[in-house]
């Protein structure tokens, strides 16, 4: 037997070495001030401190990513990986530089939008010299400008935001796709936007949106006819890169192949100086698919490699032990946030002390260590977060002094307190309806969703807990007002743009409840005094004005406890030795490929 | 080689095999001998040792871990000392076998005259054609019709009469001098079983080889065998040319034999009688002779003395391992011979009766 | 035999008709994400879902849906567009199926081989050292699961990440056509991984089949006629052993074509299962439908190639 016992050890033994490499030990992370939001272990990049010039030109970037992107076209884009892409590829009127979240460069547009008639008139100048790839080659106009608006109203083109921004243009409410009124080219490179409401402050933050890149209709309305548009499998660029096309403009099959690989090349008609991107690289060969924890290792052993999800727990371990200074962690900006939503309109939750009961008695930091702990996620202390105006106005990390807010761990003392006052003398709920809480089935949500009934048990709740797939949480229960449900401890929000209200408005604001379509208010969070108060900041203008107005509702919010936040996202990514990586702060910190260049 | 010299000759072999429950005596120290062209039924039950024999001959027994001693001469070579490689080339060469069940002993895959041409390639380096028209020879001689077209098929599309027909041919393809035959007729219905022997006895004249044919049917070898070995639990326990051998069997095995068969010459009336009780196990066989618990004569030193295989008296080429006196088993036999049974036999010689009866003692 | 090979195919059509049916009722019944939601972001009007729908066809009536899914797969040979990309999904699967069939197929042979090799030597040293040894080994690979004995691979061998450096790592897949050398090596560590499981079965089924067959009479008879013993077991033993591999084979080979998603992933190979696995979670209701559709396909040709091997194997099968 000695061979049979021979060749388990070796088996053994491989799979504890490939074991404890993939593993690591849990000894040694986190050497920053972690008291701190925002702070990384030391030795890791953030995007705030990145150098944005003097990268050696040239070279080819290999990207991995395990997840595909969903939509190319600039008309649909709405993913962050996706982003990745069209801010590479397309000039919008307006963009964020890698570094920051509140302020847009212009980028197509030649310099700031004229906002006039009281918020209703935006007019924007659009950059000369800038052409289309090919097969289209030819100078961009405003008029491209006007058909990539057009065509966001198109049901083929199917624009997953562009009510929630654009409702105000005139003419927009009833377009399906052909002229809109209210979007005129009143000279070759003059765009004008007439508004019926006074919400140009919006309009114009949210053309750091692709929708905004131009489009040229004589190439693309044949694609837009199809049900539903092929314009993505053609698209022309405007940025420094394209996707590989053959001599027809197809895309589909040459540089993009679904769930398989991308290639950008250069565009031969970019011109640099018209553009703030140094765009160092000649090529990005993109491999879609593969293991977390295989592609996360090759990137990190390899060169030239960047991984464009966030890494797998293991990597991310071994990264922080062995690999710091090829990490780079976004905090705050566009990594998003995780709360707890409660049910404001329905059932016993309608009572604010419960909530703020429910606030007070939960464990966040608890929770945000079952989500991988102080390296990926700063506890959330109230609604507007890092790298948004408002944030230090709303109270910056440590939020908000008020009572259930200053027990991270959880104080049953307080959350009796307010049970008491919600009219429960005994300090649990009496009542006698049953909770429903639907949460994420796949780990770690899963763990948060039970912690989280595990409270609502403790204060006296009767539960039931309904654990679904991610996507079914959403679309059958959380974001279906009629579905009534009580507690969704696992939802979250990533802002379109750098904007407070992008932040605030749509989960909170009542007026914005979507009765029989894709609700994002999931605490159904209807209070009128705060809807009021929104609707009026809607018009502000001025980043710092902005900030102001949106940091007083950010504190009523608070007063309200209308959901119990735990999390500030922080979003980890990996580089290769050799790469000098941009991050992009804007799109909660993944990697910017025209900022990006080797060493 | 002188011409007096058997084709055959078997010395004191003995064959065991090793088993978690114990030694397998399977041939227990046995001698006998086949002429040129003559025909040795070896009789006996199933387990008594017989199959054993033959291919322990063949050298088969060998691979599954036998302990084979004693000696096979064959043509004067002792083939228990050959090499594996040596006795290959007699296998199917010089010496043939067929088998009781001609179905499961053909591959059921292949087809027949592919079988046939493996067999004779296996000793000749003639061409596959050459191979293929020697198969249709074949089984045209062992009388198969339209030879041509049976050697393209498959042994289930034939009859059992036709299968062992080609098995035969099989075997006849390098012309054996040796052709051993174990149960070659059991599986077969009457009729075709008479067939089989006569194509035997056929091909033996044109063949002029010798033949060893295995049966617990002492009726298959009636007509056919010139010698007769009665087989008991590893040991010929009687021994004579067949015409002896019918003419005045010895042993009470024989006598049992004899009984159990029906007889082309007996009358329809004639009862058919089993010997009670079944063959002893050959890892712990009875003590004494072995047959001594099934005999109906048995005394109470039988279970203690183990009698030799002995010439009868006045009879020299007629052995037989029974401890009862000639003169009484002549009687017996006489007895028997006139239709009494075992138990009238045994009172009218005056013997008395076993300690426990036979069947219970089998129990 | 044509008769009948004839009639299976007409009932394969039926069961891949009763596949699309079931495929409809589990995707409208069971609680999956709303495509038409999951395409219209996160903020929206019932608007913008019921325009939504009506480009992707799923305002019509799930009958009404899956009669024109019909019409469109056997007047057009038509699978549909997929949501996401907008690419057409036959074009996707012919895309995807080279890299799928050259991981099943070239892993056939690798397991095959090995399992059949193994399964005779254990066979005739039955009991003994190298037997068990086999046998053990057998046991813990059946057991292994086939990601984790990927990740081992990696970690291991890979060019990139190994221990020892040896072979071409996840994500070195080409096809066959742009570079057969490259192709090959990329595959070497693929190919062991997916045959490790599938030739610890086979040497466990090899080895249980060849010691019965041993056993059988017509073995006998080989001997008796004079084989060498190595002719004995190769051509009359493994005839008969191997017959149970290739109904297996037939049926493991079509199983394992729609479902190497694992492998796939750890190995980065753009295969069928990658495809089917990532529609899943988009809810790409066409993809997945023509994947699963195309994995019946195979089985049911599995199963009639199955049959009409097995008929010319053993010509004691006959079909009518």
């Amino acid at each position: 037997m000695r061979s049979l016992r021979t060749i388990l050890l070796v088996v053994l033994t491989a799979a504890l070495a490939a074991g404890l490499a993939a593993c690591g030990s849990s000894s040694s992370s986190s050497g920053g001030n972690a008291t701190t939001g925002g702070a990384v272990p030391a030795g890791v990049q953030t995007p705030l401190t990145q150098s944005l010039t003097g990268g050696k030109r040239g070279g080819v970037l290999n990207e991995v990513q395990a997840e595909d992107f969903e939509h190319l076209d600039p008309g649909q884009s709405y993913f962050q990986i996706d982003y990745q892409i069209t801010s590479a590829t397309q000039r919008s009127l307006f963009s964020y530089l890698p570094n920051t979240f509140k302020e847009a460069t212009p980028d197509l547009a030649e310099g700031p939008a004229t906002i006039s008639e009281g918020n209703k008139l935006i007019t924007i100048k659009i950059r000369k010299g800038v052409h289309f790839s090919p097969p289209v080659n030819r100078e961009v106009t405003a008029a491209d400008e006007v058909y990539a608006i057009d065509r966001v109203a198109n049901p083929n083109v199917a624009n997953p935001y562009y009510l929630g921004y654009l409702e105000s243009v005139e003419g927009m409410k009833a377009a399906k796709g052909g002229p809109i009124p209210g979007v005129k080219a009143t000279g070759k490179y003059t765009l004008q936007i007439k508004l019926t409401e006074p919400q140009a402050p919006i309009v114009v933050a949210s053309m750091v949106l692709p929708y905004s890149a131009p489009v040229p209709e004589e190439y693309a309305k044949k694609f837009d006819a199809k049900k539903p548009s092929e314009y993505g499998n053609y698209m022309v660029a405007t940025g420094p890169y394209m996707l590989k096309a053959n001599g027809e403009g197809k895309i589909l099959g040459t540089g993009y192949q679904p769930g398989k690989s991308a290639t950008l090349v250069r565009n031969p008609n970019w011109n640099a100086s018209t553009d703030h991107r140094p765009a160092y690289l000649t090529q990005i060969n993109i491999s879609i698919g593969g293991d977390p924890n295989v592609i996360g290792r090759q990137v990190l052993e390899g060169s030239s490699m960047v991984q464009s999800d966030s890494p797998a727990a293991p990597i991310l371990k071994l990264a922080l032990q062995q690999h710091r200074s090829q990490l780079v962690i976004s905090a705050g900006g566009g990594a998003g946030d995780r709360y707890i939503a409660v049910n404001n309109s329905d059932g016993p939750f309608k009572n604010v002390n419960l909530r703020k009961a429910l606030w007070a008695a939960t464990d966040r930091e608890a929770l945000n260590k079952l989500r991988g702990g102080k390296t990926v996620a700063d506890l959330m202390t109230h609604y507007l977060w890092n790298g948004i105006s408002g944030f230090e106005e709303a109270g910056g990390y440590p939020g908000p002094q008020v009572d259930y807010n200053m027990h991270p761990q959880g104080d049953m003392a307080v959350a009796e307190k307010y049970m008491k006052l919600a009219g429960y003398p005994g300090g649990k709920y009496t009542g006698s309806e049953t909770i429903q809480v639907v949460g994420d089935s796949s780990a770690p949500a899963n763990n948060v969703a039970e912690a989280v009934n595990q409270t609502l048990r403790t204060l006296g709740f009767k539960t039931s807990l309904n654990l679904v797939e991610h996507t079914v949480m959403y679309s059958k229960y959380c974001g279906v007002v009629s579905e009534k449900i009580d507690v969704c401890p696992n939802v979250g929000w990533v802002p379109d743009f750098g904007d407070p209200q992008a932040v605030l408005d749509v989960p909170f604001n009542g007026n914005l409840i979507v009765q029989n379509g894709t609700n994002s208010n999931w605490g159904l969070v209807n209070h009128p005094k705060i809807n009021a108060a929104m609707e009026a900041a809607t018009k502000v203008v001025g980043a710092k004005a902005r900030g102001e107005a949106w940091a007083k509702i950010d504190r009523e919010l608070v007063e309200e406890a209308v959901v119990v936040p735990y999390q500030w996202a922080k979003e980890p990514y990996i580089e290769s030795k050799n790469v000098a990586g941009v991050s992009q702060y804007w799109n909660s910190g993944t990697w910017d490929y025209s900022y990006t260049s080797l060493k | 080689m002188s011409a007096a010299e058997p084709l055959l000759r078997v010395e004191d072999l003995r064959v065991e095999f090793a088993t978690e429950d114990g030694v397998v005596h399977a041939v227990d120290g046995i001698t006998y001998e086949v002429a040129r062209g003559r025909t040795l039924g070896i009789v006996g039950e199933s387990g008594s040792g017989k199959t054993v024999t033959a291919m322990t001959t063949l050298g088969l027994t060998r691979m599954q871990g036998a302990q084979i001693s004693g000696r096979i001469f064959f043509e004067g070579k002792d083939l228990v000392a050959l090499s594996d490689g040596e006795l290959r080339t007699i296998r199917g060469n010089e010496i043939a076998m067929i088998f009781q069940d001609p179905l499961s002993s053909l591959h059921p895959l292949f087809r027949v005259g592919d079988q046939l041409v493996e067999a004779i390639r296996a000793h000749r380096d003639v061409s596959k054609a050459a191979a293929r028209e020697r198969a249709i020879e074949l089984l045209g001689l062992v009388g198969i019709p339209d030879p041509a077209r049976r050697v393209r098929e498959y042994p289930h599309e034939i009859s059992g009469g036709m299968r062992q027909r080609a098995m035969i041919g099989m075997a006849l393809a390098n012309e054996p001098k040796l052709l051993i035959a174990d149960e070659p007729t059991t599986a077969l219905d009457v009729t075709v079983q008479a067939q089989i022997l006569e194509l035997l006895e056929r091909l033996q004249r044109e063949l002029d080889m010798a033949i060893v044919i295995i049966t617990h049917d002492l009726g298959v070898v009636a007509e056919m065998a010139d010698d007769i070995a009665v087989m008991y639990a590893g040991r010929i326990v009687e021994s004579a040319s067949a015409k002896v051998l019918f003419g005045g069997p010895e042993h009470p095995y024989t006598w049992g034999l004899l009984r159990s068969i029906p007889r082309l010459t007996g009358s329809r009336e004639e009862q058919l009688v089993p010997i009670p009780g079944t063959p002893p196990s050959l890892i712990s066989r009875p003590s004494g002779c072995h047959f001594h618990p099934r005999c109906p004569y048995a005394q109470p030193d039988h279970s203690r003395i183990d009698p030799q295989l002995e010439p009868v008296p006045g009879e020299p080429s007629h052995h037989a391992a029974c401890l009862l006196d000639a003169s009484l088993r002549a009687r017996l036999w006489a007895e028997l011979h006139g239709g009494a049974t075992p138990e009238e036999a045994r009172a009218s010689v005056g013997l008395p009766a076993p300690e426990t009866p036979p069947a219970e003692a089998l129990r | 035999m044509s008769r009948y090979v004839i009639r299976r195919l007409l009932w394969g059509v039926v069961l891949l008709i009763v596949v699309v049916a079931l495929l409809f009722v589990m995707f409208y019944v069971l609680p999956t994400a709303d495509p038409a939601k999951l395409r219209a972001g996160r903020l929206q009007s019932p608007k913008i879902i019921a325009e939504i729908r009506h480009t992707y066809g799923l305002d019509k009536s799930v009958p009404e849906q899956f009669w024109l899914y019909l019409k469109n797969l056997f007047l057009h040979f038509n699978l549909g567009y997929s949501f996401y990309s907008n690419a057409p999904v036959k074009e996707l699967i012919l895309d995807r199926l080279p890299a799928t069939l050259s991981l099943v197929i070239g892993g056939a042979i690798v397991w095959v081989v090995t399992g059949v090799g193994v399964g005779i030597i254990s066979a005739r040293r039955a009991g003994s050292r190298l037997d068990r040894a086999s046998m053990g080994t057998a046991l813990v690979l059946v057991s292994a699961p086939e990601y984790w004995l990927g990740l081992l691979a990696l970690y291991l061998f890979a060019a990139d990440i190994g221990v020892v450096r040896i072979f071409p790592g996840a994500g070195s897949y080409v096809p066959l056509s742009s570079d057969p050398v490259k192709w090959f090596t990329s595959l070497i560590l693929p190919w062991l991984v997916v045959a490790a499981g599938q030739a610890a079965i086979y040497a466990r089924l090899i080895r249980g089949g060849l010691i019965e067959t041993m056993g059988d009479d017509y073995i006998r008879t080989a001997r008796a006629k004079g084989l060498p013993e190595r002719t004995v077991v190769l051509r009359h033993g493994l005839r008969s052993a191997v017959n149970p591999v290739v109904t297996i084979l037939g049926l493991d080979i079509g199983v394992l074509l729609g479902s190497s998603v694992l492998v796939e992933t750890v190995f980065n190979i753009p295969g069928i299962g990658r495809l089917n696995y990532t529609a899943i979670t988009h809810a790409d209701f066409p993809i997945v439908q023509g994947t699963v559709l195309l994995a019946a396909l195979l089985i049911v040709v599995a199963n009639i190639l199955v049959d009409i091997a097995y008929a010319y194997l053993d010509p004691r099968v006959r079909y009518s």
